[in-house]
């Protein structure tokens, strides 16, 4: 949907038509709906894996996922449904109605004599129930012309009415159990509900794989980059390709040496080793393939890109300070630790710092009383950010406070750093450059104040080696964009090729990801590492939003769905079956309420009348959150999915956190706003650069 | 026009006979008339359909889920109704205070006989419960409400006092061997949970950390909820779920985490469900803290009946106790067989 329209020839500078202008892969990144979602995803997992120390574990993840599986399937299907243009309250109590009736089938039913089928006819029949549940929404949503909100709010009660009354009927209870009195339970059991316990699965070559695979896979996605953004060369280098060969093998050789070997200096000699080669690598496969700049290029800084630098650094320093000082393992509420005079004496510091800000900036040519008005905004913004402020550190334990602070300051520092090289870009390339080659520095350097510092061991090294590897790519990056011309026009070969080696680089990641997570080793086990298992939920709901965005991205099917939802008369008249693609979509929901009814019935056996009932709104949030309009005919799936990942994470990781759950939901309703903000907030951005 | 304006006036003087016409059908020989003389209200309400021996409806306004827990209840309530001859308006809220306020408002103006309810949230409660004493309705608390039934002028309260529920389950962790107690909630705003954990927290010799988790309705949040909790904080080595649901949940959680349940891990619970009590019959599960919430249905019933037709009270102003009872791996079976019955 997003491809570029057309391919003009390589090297093609400009084009007239706007519909033909070049975008660039940030660009193309960037008006992608679900965007936000992905970045406001990274936002929370970096927060909750810096406040708990086993959030990032892969204990912590597998809760995350299990949470997110059964929430991700329904927020798929209602995406779809929402995209279209309607809703579906009745998709919660679905879940557990369609597993309901499925163990109702199963069961030997009193009096009644009891349906008591085998599974393998219940399960299809259940299926056909809840087809007919999603074409009765949607023939009635069509035939009434009535809002589905009111149609479906009506299904929602007439299946909890259902639910209540038919199992009551039936077997005179409310708990309706048990699915394993059917028959073929035991060939059914691993596919709904088969678990992959991760300490039983010991594979001591695990870390061989996840360091190649990891490393190669980032490796692949930078040379995608490089390969969508620079020039290519029409002379061939082979100085560069050599360099680009030893960077490689110099990578390998590193990679090896800190397998084979075990103590710290040896692992500090192959790390810089490892770090080198990258960088030759890097630097070599510019060389090879890409234009070097000609004209002027000679370093010059405006005072506001210093001012930047320095602000940048001053921040990461004082995050720095903050870590050091702030007590790792407290776990009371801050303000209990405060007493209540030093409270209000830091409000009050506060009020006046932020006052005096606002006296001085408000002061531009404004006199009187129209100045005391004019502060009259700032001071109410103020105060609500005093409330939050107090709200938050009366909730926050002392080691939360310490990693907020922490990654909230050296990431608004870095952030302060990247545009003092945005900035400095502008006047030459190699300036640019040399502020990038400081921000690699910064992040080396908190890298290894992590890794010194860091209380828990676990992830924190992978953290350590994946900002390690990101100062190495910061600095490659500096290197070449200093000397290498970037392209301002599509190249058909070198989009395929970027194309291709950013979907290997994710594979590969991938692969190194998964392998760590699922399996575990020998060492680790002696170490006593946590229990980790993963449902079978897990991979339905992989499969389940890959075959979604498919159908969303690249069927006929899914292009009906954006112009129902976008138009429903327009489409109509352009000859899509608007009503038929509608009624079609309530059937997805249904049916994916079908996969999570059966989920949970294999999972627990028994389901109360009440599963499922409320969850609806769940659902309808997770794909707002991952971009989805509540107005249809904008959104996407994947987004959905993601969105789904985000309130399993906000949930688990305030358990993990230890966090005083009375505040849950505060927490949950702060996160969700802020991620939907800043969903909206990037999703604005992308439409000012297309 | 004018012609509709007739119509309408029609229809307004022949439903104002209807209803003079209602009142007196109501009238005639109905004990409804004697009680409802006492409170200087005029009966403005039909008779009910089916006319049972006494005629007395009692209103039973519950924050009833219709969940296994209240079902027993229902069907207590119901058996108790038909011993004595009286008919009972069972009005579950499923959780909202609003609707149980609006419920018990709406059991005032139909000039009740007797009203049972329950106090999940008191604050809401009250006052409408307070009308309904001033009405001269018997009203009576169940399940939950026990701090409150005196400040409102109900003659007692039916149940099990939270508190003292949670000081058994603390002594039961005590013989266990526990150390550390997650308490882990499934209502975040019902009063009664929050009192059975700090129950636990008083006679119980180790720390207690109680917690909200999530609500049945959303079970695998719940247990990953419960997952997270035990996760971050390995010396815990105990878990009370006040509820029976959450008790199962906690079970699962614990046993995905690899904790030796039974052994060094020990799950406790309120309440009985058929799965709870396979739990407690496998040993998994230690214990289930036992309210007897049939009688929390029937003695409400067999109470107000006495009020109303006899001025009997019972009680002497304390709370009528229905538990704490204790199912444990020695009495699983038989209770299992009355779980059956529906009647536990």
């Amino acid at each position: 949907m997003t491809d570029a329209v057309a391919h003009p020839e390589a090297g093609h500078e400009s084009t007239d038509d706007e519909r033909l202008a070049y975008r660039g892969v940030f660009t193309r990144l960037l008006v992608r709906p679900e965007i936000g979602a992905v970045i406001g995803s990274a936002a929370i997992w970096v927060f909750f894996w810096a406040v708990s120390g086993q959030f990032g574990t892969a204990g912590g993840l597998s809760g995350v996922l299990d949470v997110s599986a059964t929430l991700g399937i329904m927020a798929v299907a209602v995406a779809l449904l929402m995209i279209g243009g309607e809703f579906d309250l009745s998709s919660g109590a679905a879940t557990g109605a369609l597993g309901i009736v499925t163990i109702l089938l199963v069961k030997d039913i009193g009096e009644l004599g009891g349906a008591g089928l085998n599974l393998f006819i219940a399960i299809p029949l259940s299926f056909v129930v809840a087809m007919a549940l999603g074409w009765y929404n949607g023939t009635v949503v069509e035939r009434t012309g009535l809002p589905s909100f009111i149609v479906t709010l009506a299904t929602f009660f007439v299946l909890r009415g259902f639910k209540l009354g038919f199992s009551k009927l039936t077997i005179d209870n409310i708990s309706v159990g048990r699915i394993d009195e059917g028959g073929g339970f035991d060939f059914w059991r691993p596919i709904f509900a088969g678990v992959w316990t991760r300490n039983d699965h010991v594979w001591d070559t695990r870390d061989v794989v996840y360091t190649i695979g990891v490393l190669a896979g980032l490796a692949l996605l930078v040379l995608a980059v490089y390969e969508g953004n620079y020039l290519r060369k029409k002379v061939f280098n082979p100085a560069g390709l050599a360099l680009f060969f030893a960077g490689i093998i110099g990578t390998a050789s590193g990679v090896a040496l800190m397998h084979a070997t075990d103590g710290v200096a040896d692992n500090a000699i192959s790390g810089a080793v490892i770090v080198v080669s990258m960088i030759f690598g890097f630097v070599g496969v510019a060389m090879w393939r890409y234009e070097p700049i000609a004209g002027d290029n000679s370093i010059h800084f405006d005072p506001r890109v210093l001012e930047f630098a320095v602000l940048g650094l001053v921040l990461v320093l004082i995050g720095i300070f903050c870590a050091l000082v702030v007590d790792v393992n407290g776990q009371e509420a801050i303000l209990d630790r405060i007493p209540a005079v030093a409270a209000w004496l830091l409000t009050l510091v506060a009020f006046g710092v932020a006052g005096a800000v606002v006296w001085r900036r408000s002061s531009g040519g404004v006199v009187g009383a129209e100045r005391w008005s004019a502060l009259l905004k700032p001071l109410r913004t103020g105060l609500v950010a005093a409330v939050a402020f107090v709200t938050f550190m009366f909730m926050t334990t002392e080691q939360g406070l310490r990693a907020m602070l922490f990654v909230g300051l050296g990431a608004t520092g870095l952030v302060f750093l990247a545009m003092a090289a945005l900035r400095a870009r502008k006047a030459s390339a190699l300036s640019g450059s040399m502020m990038l080659a400081l921000n690699a520095l910064v992040v080396a350097g908190l890298a290894l104040f992590i890794q010194a510092e860091s209380g828990h061991e676990k992830f924190r090294t992978e953290i350590f080696s994946v900002m390690m590897f990101g100062a190495v790519v910061i600095l490659a990056w500096a290197l070449v964009s200093s000397r290498f011309q970037q392209r301002r026009a599509a190249d058909h070969y070198a989009d395929r090729l970027s194309k291709i080696l950013a979907v290997a680089g994710l594979v590969s990641v991938l692969v190194g990801l998964v392998s760590r997570l699922l399996w575990t080793t020998t060492e680790e086990i002696d170490s006593g590492v946590a229990f980790a298992s993963f449902r079978m939920s897990i991979l339905w709901f992989i499969a389940f939003t890959a075959v979604a965005t498919f159908v969303l991205g690249r069927t006929k099917f899914g292009s009906w769905i954006f112009a129902v939802g976008g138009n429903k008369e327009a489409a109509r008249q352009v000859g899509v079956p608007a009503a038929r693609t509608k009624t079609q979509l309530f059937m997805i929901v249904s049916g994916a309420a079908w996969l999570v009814g059966l989920l949970l019935a294999f999972r627990l056996q028994t389901l109360q009348s009440g599963t499922g009932n409320g969850l609806e709104f769940e659902y309808i949030i997770a794909a707002v959150v991952g971009g989805t309009a509540l107005t249809g005919g904008y959104g996407s799936v994947l987004g959905a999915a993601i969105g789904a990942f985000i309130m399993a994470m906000s949930k688990q990781g305030i358990g993990l956190a230890l966090w005083n759950s009375d505040w849950r939901f505060a927490f949950l309703g702060v996160i969700l706003l802020g991620a939907v903000m800043a969903n909206n907030f990037i999703k604005a951005k992308a439409e000012a650069v297309r | 026009m004018r012609k509709l304006r007739f119509l309408l006036a029609l229809l307004a003087i022949f439903s104002l006979f209807a209803v003079s016409c209602g009142d007196d059908d109501s009238a005639d020989g109905n004990d409804i008339e004697e009680v409802s003389e006492t409170d200087e209200i005029p009966a403005p309400e039909p008779a009910p359909v089916e006319e049972p021996d006494s005629g007395l409806i009692f209103h039973m306004i519950t924050h009833s889920d219709d969940g296994p827990f209240w079902s027993v209840v229902k069907r207590g309530a119901e058996a108790a109704a038909e011993a004595v001859g009286v008919t009972l308006v069972w009005n579950p809220s499923n959780n909202d205070p609003g609707v149980q306020a609006s419920d018990i408002a709406a059991a005032v103006a139909a000039n009740s006989d007797g009203i049972a309810a329950s106090l999940p949230s008191p604050d809401q409660l009250i006052p409408p419960l307070q009308e309904a004493v001033a009405a001269g309705i018997p009203v009576y608390t169940l399940n939950s409400g026990v701090n409150d039934y005196q400040s409102i002028g109900a003659t007692s309260h039916v149940g099990q006092t939270e508190v003292i529920a949670g000081n058994g389950a603390g002594r039961r962790f005590n013989d266990l061997g526990a150390t550390k107690v997650l308490c882990g909630i499934q209502e975040q705003d019902n009063v009664a949970l929050g009192e059975r954990c700090a129950g636990l927290a008083e006679t119980f010799n180790g720390e207690v950390v109680s917690n909200f988790m999530d609500l049945d309705a959303n079970q695998v949040a719940q247990e990953g909820a419960i997952n997270a909790a035990l996760a971050a904080d390995s010396d815990i080595d105990g878990f009370l779920g006040v509820g029976p649901v959450i008790a199962v949940s906690g079970l699962s959680a614990a046993k995905a985490l690899g904790k030796d349940v039974g052994n060094s891990f020990f799950v406790g619970g309120f309440d009985i469900t058929p799965d709870i009590i396979d739990a407690i019959e496998e040993g998994e599960i230690a214990f289930t803290v036992d309210q007897q919430q049939y009688l929390q249905g029937y003695i409400p019933v067999v109470l107000m009946y006495l009020e109303a037709t006899n001025q009997n009270t019972l009680g002497g102003g304390l709370p009528i106790l229905t538990g704490p009872g204790f199912v444990t791996p020695e009495n699983a079976a038989a209770v299992k067989a009355l779980v059956a019955a529906g009647t536990r």
